[in-house]
């Protein structure tokens, strides 16, 4: 097993195999004494920064502490992602796991939750200015790619800057 | 799974999301689209925002070969752009200057194509509102509606017989008018190519050319996504007489947002951090790395802001 399990770091398993080898990761302990081993070492030939100690614990600890999510939102639904569907439970998998394996390390052995899972803060009030006497060319530059063109052909070209509007903002 | 198989999950889904909205409104959302790419036209318009009146005169003439569109503005400084397949042209005869800025294939995002319909109906729900009379013509209105506050609403009238546009007013999350464009007169056809050439020979002006050209902007990114956001398009391109300026458009298919990024150095007088407003487009600087960050972005100031602060550096490895 510890070949297959070699190999499939290496990307070199084909699906069946790869499928085996990932219920293996599951089960065995042996299988998983031989990923961390394997990524410790790769790890290591690469620098790359290592995990606090007890890391997979208490992240083990806090995905168990998750509320079960029954139906998950799907947020991507673009086209090329259609294709991996049958595949998502075990690049799911790999994915976790490959995450555990190469998340960098924090500061005072902390881990911080997953970006999708944070709230978004509310950013403070920003100072407002007057806009720029540069401002019209970025408006320009801008209004180029902005989808409403398809809808209003060049109507919005319209939003320049107005010398009135900068004398004003003076 | 095939490539077959695929398409078929990805129809399924589409025709799931779409049973959402009713048939009715994709079939107006895909004639205002079809008529925006089609017709040739002459009009007058205002466009609104706050205080602000400004009439402009819009003609597009299309043809099989393609498209050109002028657009005057009538009210304050003389402006002028003329849109070609190639190329946006900003004439301002003032000054004389001409700014000169490159198109490409890839530049048009139509939102209203069918199969991008499904993307936007996650982030807008679609409606149909009431009829009305809007300089002659008889319009049926169509309303976007945003599903949350990081995005703004529209409101289409379309012309019933063409599904030509008269009106488009841009809404707020209270629902609040932000800006809008109305036209108060227009004619379907009967445009000549001559009606489109621009006004100015612009023979010994000054040229400021924009020497846009596709670019990575090795080391920057942004630390989180503003939901439905996705980078579309990555370029380097002058700012007015600037030094090359980096820009990258983000976009959920019908508001799009612009992130510059130019060098501090050699720039004169300190960078104005902050944020200023112009109807439905707002601009957020600060300073990131030594270099000057400007977003632009037809999006609630919040949503600007947020793109603004999640720029940042990483040297590349």
């Amino acid at each position: 097993m510890k070949a297959k399990i070699s190999a499939l770091m290496d990307g070199e398993l084909d699906e069946r195999a790869a499928r085996q080898a990932i219920d293996a990761l599951s089960r065995e302990d042996e299988a998983v004494e031989a990923w961390r081993t394997y990524h410790l070492i790769s790890d290591t030939m690469r620098d790359s920064g290592l995990l606090s100690d007890g890391f997979a614990a208490r992240l083990g600890a806090r995905l168990a502490g998750e509320p079960t999510v029954l139906a998950p939102t799907r947020q991507a639904g673009e086209p090329r992602s259609w294709h991996l569907l049958p595949a998502a439970a075990s690049v799911a998998a790999v994915a976790l796991v490959g995450w555990l394996a190469f998340a960098p390390q924090q500061e005072g052995g902390q881990t911080s939750p997953p970006p999708l899972a944070q709230a978004p803060a509310a950013d403070p009030r920003p100072v407002v200015i007057p806009l720029s006497s540069a401002a019209n060319d970025y408006l320009l530059a801008h209004q180029g790619f902005s989808p409403r063109i398809s809808i209003q052909g060049m109507a919005p070209y319209v939003r320049t800057v107005s010398d009135e509007q900068r004398e004003a903002g003076r | 799974m095939t490539a077959a198989g695929a398409l078929g999950v990805l129809l399924a889904v589409s025709a799931g999301m779409a049973q959402a909205q009713s048939p009715e409104t994709l079939d107006w959302l895909r004639k205002i689209h079809e008529a925006t790419q089609k017709l040739s036209y002459r009009g007058t318009f205002v466009y609104q925002q706050g205080s602000r009146t400004e009439t402009s005169r819009i003609t597009r003439f299309a043809d099989a070969r393609g498209n050109i569109e002028r657009l005057e503005v009538l009210d304050g400084e003389p402006r002028e752009i003329v849109r070609t397949r190639d190329t946006v042209k900003c004439y301002l005869p003032d000054s004389r200057v001409v700014k000169v800025d490159q198109r490409s294939a890839d530049r048009s995002f139509p939102a209203l194509l069918p199969e991008r319909i499904t993307a936007l109906a996650r982030h807008y729900a679609f409606s149909l509102g009431e009829t009305r009379r809007i300089a002659g013509f008889d319009c049926q209105a169509v309303v976007l509606t945003p599903k949350d506050d990081l995005r703004y609403g529209y409101k289409l009238y379309a012309d019933i017989a063409s599904g030509m546009p008269l009106k488009a007013v841009t809404f707020d999350s209270d629902g609040e008018t932000v800006e809008q464009f109305t036209f108060t007169q227009l004619s379907i056809g009967k445009v000549t190519p001559e009606m489109v050439k621009p006004r100015h020979s612009a023979r010994a002006w000054r040229v400021h050319d924009a020497e846009v050209a596709p670019a990575r902007l090795a080391g920057w990114g942004l630390t989180a996504e503003l939901p439905g956001f996705h980078k579309v398009i990555e370029l380097k391109r002058r700012i007015g007489e600037s030094k090359p300026v980096g820009q990258v458009v983000y976009s959920d298919g019908l508001a799009a947002v612009s992130v510059f990024i130019e060098p501090l150095e050699g720039r004169g007088g300190a960078v104005r951090t902050g944020l200023a407003s112009m109807g439905a487009i707002h601009v957020y600087t600060r300073e990131v790395a030594n270099h000057m960050v400007t977003v632009v972005g037809e999006t609630p100031a919040a949503s600007v802001q947020r793109i603004a602060n999640a720029v940042e550096y990483r040297r590349p490895q």
